[in-house]
């Protein structure tokens, strides 16, 4: 029943943040709304434990600034090689050890590589391996396994 | 105050559109299909973005709506390149200019996982 209520307050949420409504019965019709759909949904294997949930949103909110900064810094660096006369790309595939159990921190990890730009994973092995695709796959593998450390650290900092 | 909105719009405009034309010429330049990916996936993170903070601004869009907007896209943004670089992989186009390829010779095999009793769901 909590795992239902936590579903059902995470789709209140994003219906009241669509309809940009905040009249008492838009209200009510948005907790109906979330709960019909909480009630059809598989209910989310974590207990809900409120005790945490201050400190998971401030990690949360803290992996957003992190990722936008790098989101920004990779961005430009990509521009750069794309605006060169001489395109100095050096492509390749490496493998970047995932270091992460459960298939929500792979596809996290997996998630963040591929949406800063000049990074992408081309296939997750089975044992977690990301086969990252890179536009400076020389500069990219240096510095991969760091960048890996610090964010399985900050997703086990939102999750566990 | 409504000037300083026309002045943010008008930066995430010109910054937005910036990156969406960097993302064109790439596409264009890089000689593979992998390498195309990472110059599309811009367009989408920064010029959609961008454009979408600009329009929250000067037009009656509610801050909300853009929120989830942008949530949604930063959340798919990267699956639908990944799955198109996967799939190329896959069909076995070839990469051009590769300086290594850690995948290679590995075999990449179809996730033949047993159906979860607790997620027994039917997988087409």
């Amino acid at each position: 029943m909590l795992a239902h209520l936590r579903l059902t307050l995470i789709c209140w949420l994003i219906y009241l943040a669509i309809t940009a409504n905040f009249e008492p019965s838009n209200l009510v019709v948005g907790l109906l709304i979330g709960f019909a759909i909480a009630m059809i949904l598989r209910p989310m294997s974590q207990p809900l434990s409120l005790r945490r949930l201050p400190a998971a949103l401030f990690n949360l909110a803290k992996y957003t600034v992190w990722l936008g900064i790098d989101i920004i810094r990779n961005g430009i660096r990509v521009a750069r090689i794309v605006l060169d006369p001489k395109l100095p790309i050096r492509p390749g595939i490496i493998a970047i050890q995932a270091g992460m159990k459960s298939e929500l921190g792979v596809a996290l990890s997996a998630h963040a590589i591929t949406v800063t730009p000049g990074e992408q994973v081309v296939e997750i092995g089975d044992d977690g391996v990301m086969y990252t695709h890179c536009l400076d796959a020389i500069a990219s593998a240096e510095g991969a396994e760091e960048a890996q450390r610090r964010r399985r650290a900050m997703l086990e900092s939102i999750f566990e | 105050m409504e000037d300083l909105g026309y002045l943010i719009a008008t930066v995430a405009i010109l910054i937005g559109t910036f990156f969406s034309i960097v993302g064109i010429i790439g596409l264009v330049r890089l000689p593979d299909v992998y390498s195309r990916m990472h110059a599309t996936g811009k367009v989408s993170t920064f010029g959609v973005v961008l454009l979408t903070v600009a329009a929250v601004f000067v037009t009656p869009l509610a801050w909300s709506k853009a929120l989830v907007l942008i949530a949604l896209l930063i959340l798919v943004g990267p699956v639908v390149s990944h799955a198109i670089s996967s799939a190329s992989y896959r069909l076995g186009i070839p990469m051009k200019q590769a300086v290594r390829d850690d995948l290679a010779g590995k075999r990449i095999k179809a996730p033949a996982r047993q159906p979860q009793p607790a997620q027994a769901e039917p997988v087409e």
